[in-house]
């Protein structure tokens, strides 16, 4: 098919696609360059790198004389890489690690936060007025406490002459000190942090920029043995679980984050509290995926066919209106629909006079989360296939008018068919949209009703949030768990999808 | 916040802790990138919408007096996923405004420093706030007001305050059957979701009947090796509980929310509500004439214990300015200035001594939470807390709902016990 | 003919009925003055605009108003710009790929959002580092994640609508010396106005009702977006004031009313239109 054009028809061109060229080229340059000059002062080389390689891409592809597809693809290309490609990437490969809460950083970080979380103020001790001050570069204590002045480094505390007290007891200045201003202490905010003046039987650490108090680190990490020892015993490093325990078992609550293998991907299959339900969870999410696409598809095609006639009036008002579920914002939407369905102050209820427990049974819960779907997507279908409608050529109709077809036939000979050949990708990409339908679910039942017996598994649970709350009713959110469960979520989704797909290709080779 | 998380909430935790695995994590000791230059150092602190108009000027106030900046910003919600998620990646705040109850988590994850107040600091708070803050014997925040929920009675329909729960059920039936009322009381059973049970709300009821959540460690830590969820004293408080409700006497009810136990109080639907001071102004805006007492505990049984939360300061592991952040937060922000005007913004109870007896002058509903506080425990902060919802909620859910009780305990019980092993 | 009339009008009315009745429900809420929305009927109680008021007068509703409608038109126009292109490519070419491509596009977007807003947090942060114009807290790094988050499914959507197209049509430009971006322009693109339209109005709804990634991403003050601050009201479960929520739920649909109402006519007159001018 795109063979047609000779390669220098296509470059010779007109004088305007020269100046668009140009202007391409001018912007991609320009862009590059506004890009690339953070990144060259910041010393990031892989950033500088993959700019020079998207500008180079771009220039080849806009300044090339053939006609390449991929003109017209790049920036979509581009976009869905970094902001959807990546993404998926990203959530993938933390599945093969133990990421969770107390598990989010590296071992150093759980390191300082052990340490740091163990300093105790020792009891009755006496508070030191603060000022950070400065010598020769070195960052100094300059201690107050009882009328007597002390410095405080590293190398311990020293009685300090000459220093003039201020209000409120602290040292406002001494010989050969420069006394460091809040803005000029707080750029060395790390530093004092990290200063512990050793005393006898403790040390005195800075609590703030003006006030000082001797403390005990009551945990410390030693490189030796690898294990973090204190009063009430030593916790080895288990590089495998990703914390420090003790001989008992006992563990330290702040971990990090390790690798764990293939652990959550077989965990997801082979634990049985979470494999257990499953089939009925996966059934269920597909008559809702379905019953979602068909039931807002079925309604939205109708009410578009209704109004698509010729003679019918105040058509630009009833569309105004049936278009409004679709712009009112669906999140609060749900929030309303699900106070509608309250058994005592719900206005379904009311209004009807029924006393139904909705959301309450099994039955009426999913019965309800459809209708809100229907509610919520079909104006979605019925502005496509209003779309649809109007661009199905008249001469269509006509001629097969001419040829003698009834209306029926016509619809569904004619129409229908280029109906579905627009509506058919949208119908699977609703279909996954719907299968992974989070909210629709999450804020009209929250997955409920939940059986008596098993508070992990609900009737209108989709397996996104049965997932979701396996990963978070468990101590800690389990970030790991969870994204190799969302894998397995997303390749069904997505097998499903390519199913579709095919399918709706053999009708697509029929309008065609 | 003191229940799990609303249902968006959930999912953006779900999504926001990944970030963690962004490798720019700072290591304790570098600065942040961004603030590093002599003064220009900014001290960042988040807070929700009411709590950021009230501290803008101290903060402003405080970066004049020490020629620095200051910004207050507001994140609207999910404060404690959002703050993670930042902080991990090294865009967090150096200040944080949250609940006590995200202590452990916040611990675990090595986001926030103990704060190192002297004893006569510590001396000037409530006992119960001063509790809250204080995990693994040390303190992580500065408290600056407490919440705990009490029964709200509209005098005109109910002149006494009922002694027992029975008490009041029978004094609501009676309102109910002359027509005076529609409801018995406005006990919010369930969450805003409508689905599941409100752990919170229907604690004060548990404790009465004599069960426990946790046991208590020798520290005064809640301890998650003692579970009470299945013990037969759980079973007993639920059984109590399925008596009240809908297929007994019908006073507790699946279908109300916090919100619509309010809107029915409010419109003198029901003579009673057990609520938190976060409805007075309502109540007082629709013109009800209401007093507040302390829930009641069952007929003959244990006083019923309320959750207590505890607003707090909180100093992050992570950011750029932390000895600034710990002098802002222990010097200005443990004020009584700030604890006062805080209350003079949005009237909760203060933490602070000296501002709760300037704010019981001003209101006299604040001594009325404090006695109801007074059976109170602190909402526990150790991480465990996450095994307890989700089970618990199912099964406040199936008693209510008249499901037999002792199966429906044994499963939360096994639940929960399954979830703490892991 | 008159009777079809007549049934066309009572299934349209009965269609509207059900489109409408919970919008109406939220209506009496916005009007209820003591701001809950369980007590609500579905007929307003009273009339107090207390609660318009209040959203105007003491929350930064104007800002979030404006940031909305300024994301949500420029995503709207700069993604239905850049799909339209590479759905033409899908449309008329055939490459290596092609499928491959197509298939990619609907897969990818399947994954869950919610898990997704981590990994962008990562780029965010490194964008944020570099050029913070558009990092976090900037509405444009925004615009930018929303074009990337919908340019995959529209062009799936207007794909299918140029496949509809006669391709005798451009054929014809093509064989009259036209380039195939001059027989897009020319051709393609006028007669997708109804597409174009729709698919424009879908991205505007579907962005400025987008609540997980903007409550992420723009925190600040002056970034905030309708729906961020909207839920803001929500979310603290004990002052949850549902007629501040209401009033403020009503608004945020007017400008997406307004844009439909503008884009009308393309819908229905996209194709007479582009008739006209080919």
């Amino acid at each position: 098919m795109n063979t047609g054009r000779s390669a220098a028809g296509a470059w010779q061109g007109s004088a305007g696609g020269i100046a668009a060229r140009v202007l391409v080229l001018g912007l991609i340059v320009a862009v590059a360059l506004w890009a690339v000059a953070p990144l060259l002062a910041a010393d990031n080389w892989t950033g500088v790198a993959i700019v020079a390689v998207v500008t180079a891409a771009g220039l080849f592809v806009y300044l090339t004389p053939r006609r390449l597809p991929v003109k017209y693809l790049l920036p979509t290309t581009l976009l869905v890489l970094a902001f959807q490609v990546f993404p998926v990437v990203h959530t993938m490969s933390l599945a093969l690690t133990n990421i969770g809460d107390g598990h989010l950083g590296t071992k150093q970080d759980a390191i300082a936060a052990i340490e740091s979380s163990s300093v105790k103020r020792q009891p009755g001790s006496a508070e030191f007025r603060l000022t950070v001050a400065e010598k020769d570069g070195d960052l100094v204590f300059l201690l107050a406490s009882a009328g007597r002045a002390y410095t405080g480094t590293a190398g311990g505390l020293r009685p300090l002459e000459g220093a003039t007290l201020g209000a409120g007891g602290r040292i406002t200045a001494a010989g050969g000190y420069t006394v460091l201003t809040a803005a000029q202490a707080s750029a060395r905010s790390s530093e004092i942090t990290e200063l512990i003046v050793p005393v006898e039987g403790g040390a005195i650490r800075s609590q703030g920029l003006s006030r000082a108090y001797r403390g005990t680190a009551t945990l410390a990490y030693d490189e030796g043995c690898d294990c973090v020892t204190g009063q009430d015993g030593v916790w080895r490093a288990d590089e495998e679980q990703g914390r420090f325990v003790s001989d008992d078992g006992r563990a330290l609550a702040q971990g990090w984050k390790v690798g764990v293998g293939l652990a959550n991907l077989t965990a997801a299959l082979t634990n049985p509290k979470i494999n257990a339900h499953f089939l009925g969870v996966f059934g269920w999410n597909l008559v809702y995926a379905t019953s979602v696409v068909v039931l807002t598809a079925g309604l939205g095609v109708a009410v578009a066919l209704v109004l698509h006639h010729p003679r019918m009036r105040a058509v630009r008002a009833y569309r105004t209106l049936i278009v409004l579920p679709y712009a009112m914002p669906a999140f609060a939407m749900l929030l309303v629909w699900r106070d509608m369905f309250n058994t005592d102050f719900g206005l379904i209820n009311r209004m009807f006079g029924l006393d139904v427990d909705w959301l309450g049974a099994p039955l009426t819960a999913r019965l309800s989360v459809l209708l809100v779907q229907l509610w919520l997507g079909f104006p979605y279908m019925f502005l496509i296939a209003t779309g649809a409608l109007q661009t199905i050529p008249p001469e269509y109709l006509e001629a097969a008018q001419v040829d003698g077809a009834t209306a029926w036939q016509r619809f569904g000979k004619v129409t229908l068919p280029l109906l579905m050949l627009a509506l058919a990708p949208l119908l699977v990409s609703s279909f996954a949209f719907n299968f992974n339908n989070f909210n629709g679910i999450f804020l009209v039942t929250a997955g409920g009703p939940f059986p008596a017996d098993n508070p992990t598994v609900g009737a209108t649970d989709l397996l996104i949030t049965y997932t979701f709350r396996l990963a978070f009713g468990q101590q800690g959110a389990q970030y790991g768990l969870a994204s190799a469960m969302s894998i397995y979520v997303y390749l069904i989704v997505a097998v499903l999808s390519i199913i579709g797909f095919r399918r709706t290709r053999a009708f697509q080779e029929v309008g065609r | 916040m003191r229940r799990p998380a609303h249902a968006l909430a959930g999912a953006l935790a779900f999504g926001l802790a990944l970030t963690a695995c962004g490798a720019q994590t700072p290591t304790r000791g570098q600065p942040s990138p961004a603030p590093a230059a002599v003064g220009d150092a900014t001290l960042l602190i988040w807070a929700d919408q009411m709590r950021s108009e009230t501290l803008k000027p101290f903060a402003e106030a405080f970066a004049k007096e020490n020629g620095i900046k200051a910004e207050v910003v507001v994140v609207a919600q999910n404060q404690q996923q959002t703050f993670t998620t930042a902080s991990q990646a090294g865009k967090g705040p150096d200040v944080l405004v949250g609940a006590h109850d995200w202590i452990g988590n916040l611990v675990q994850n090595g986001l926030i420093d103990p704060i190192q107040m002297t004893e006569d600091q510590l001396a000037g708070y409530v006992d119960v706030a001063r509790k809250a803050v204080t995990y693994n014997g040390q303190v992580y925040g500065v408290p600056y007001a407490v919440e705990n929920l009490a029964l709200f009675r509209n005098t005109e329909l109910a002149p006494e305050a009922p002694r027992s729960f029975d008490e009041l059920v029978e004094t609501g039936k009676k309102l109910k059957a002359a027509g005076k009322v529609e409801e018995i009381v406005g006990y919010p059973v369930s969450q805003q979701d409508g689905q599941s049970g409100d752990t919170y709300h229907l604690y004060p009821l548990y404790t009465s009947a004599g069960a426990h959540l946790f046991g208590t460690t020798p520290g005064g830590d809640p301890d998650p090796s003692d579970l009470g969820v299945g013990d037969r004293k759980s079973v007993e408080a639920f059984e109590r509980i399925a008596k009240l409700g809908e297929k007994g006497e019908g006073a507790l009810k699946r279908s109300f929310t916090s919100d619509n136990s309010a809107a029915a109080f409010n419109e003198g639907r029901t003579a009673f509500m057990v609520a938190g001071p976060w409805r007075l102004a309502d109540a007082r805006k629709a013109g009800v004439k209401y007093d507040v007492t302390p829930v009641p505990g069952f007929k003959g049984a244990e006083p019923a214990q309320p959750f207590v939360g505890v607003q707090s300061f909180f100093v992050a592991s992570k950011g750029g300015n932390k000895a600034l952040a710990q002098e802002f937060v222990t010097g200005t922000l443990a004020s009584a200035e700030v604890a006062r005007a805080l209350f003079d913004a949005e009237p909760r109870m203060p933490a602070l001594e000296e501002a709760l007896t300037y704010a019981a002058g001003k209101d006299p509903d604040v001594a009325k939470f404090r006695a109801a506080a007074e059976n109170g425990t602190p909402l526990p902060a150790i991480p465990q807390m996450v095994a307890i919802w989700v089970p618990f909620n199912t099964l406040i859910h199936a008693a209510v709902k008249g499901e037999p009780v002792p199966p429906a305990v044994e499963a939360a019980g096994k639940a929960i016990a399954e979830q703490l092993k892991q | 003919m008159k009777r079809e009339l007549l049934l066309r009008h009572l299934a349209a009315i009965a269609v509207t009925a059900f489109a409408l009745f919970p919008i109406l429900f939220v209506v009496s809420s916005a009007l209820n003055p003591l701001g809950t929305l369980s007590s609500a009927t579905l007929f307003p109680s009273g009339a107090s605009l207390g609660n318009a008021a209040d959203l105007l007068t003491g929350t930064a509703f104007p800002t979030w108003y404006l940031n909305s409608v300024l994301i949500a038109a420029l995503t709207a126009v700069l993604s239905v710009a850049v799909s339209a292109v590479s759905a033409y490519a899908f449309s008329r070419f055939r490459f290596a790929g092609r499928r491959t491509g197509l298939v990619a596009l609907l897969v990818i977007q399947a994954f869950p959002q919610f898990l997704a807003i981590v990994p962008l947090y990562v780029i965010f942060s490194v964008i944020s580092d570099n050029w913070p114009a558009f990092g976090l807290n900037s509405i444009w790094g925004v615009i930018l994640l929303y074009i990337g988050g919908q340019v995959g499914v529209n062009t799936w959507l207007i794909k299918g609508f140029f496949d509809t197209i006669p391709r005798e049509l451009d054929d014809a430009m093509l064989i009259d010396g036209c380039t195939p971006t001059q027989a897009f322009r020319k051709v393609v693109l006028p007669l997708s106005a109804p597409i174009l339209s729709i698919s424009a109005l879908l991205v505007f709804i579907g962005t400025i009702n987008e609540f997980l990634i903007a409550s992420v991403f723009l925190t600040g003050d002056d970034a905030r977006t309708l729906a961020v601050g909207l839920f803001s009201m929500l979310a603290d479960q004990r002052n949850a004031n549902f007629g501040m929520f209401a009033v403020g739920t009503l608004l945020t649909a007017v400008p997406t009313v307004a844009v439909f109402q503008f884009l009308q006519r393309y819908i229905v007159h996209g194709l007479t239109a582009g008739a006209v001018k080919g």
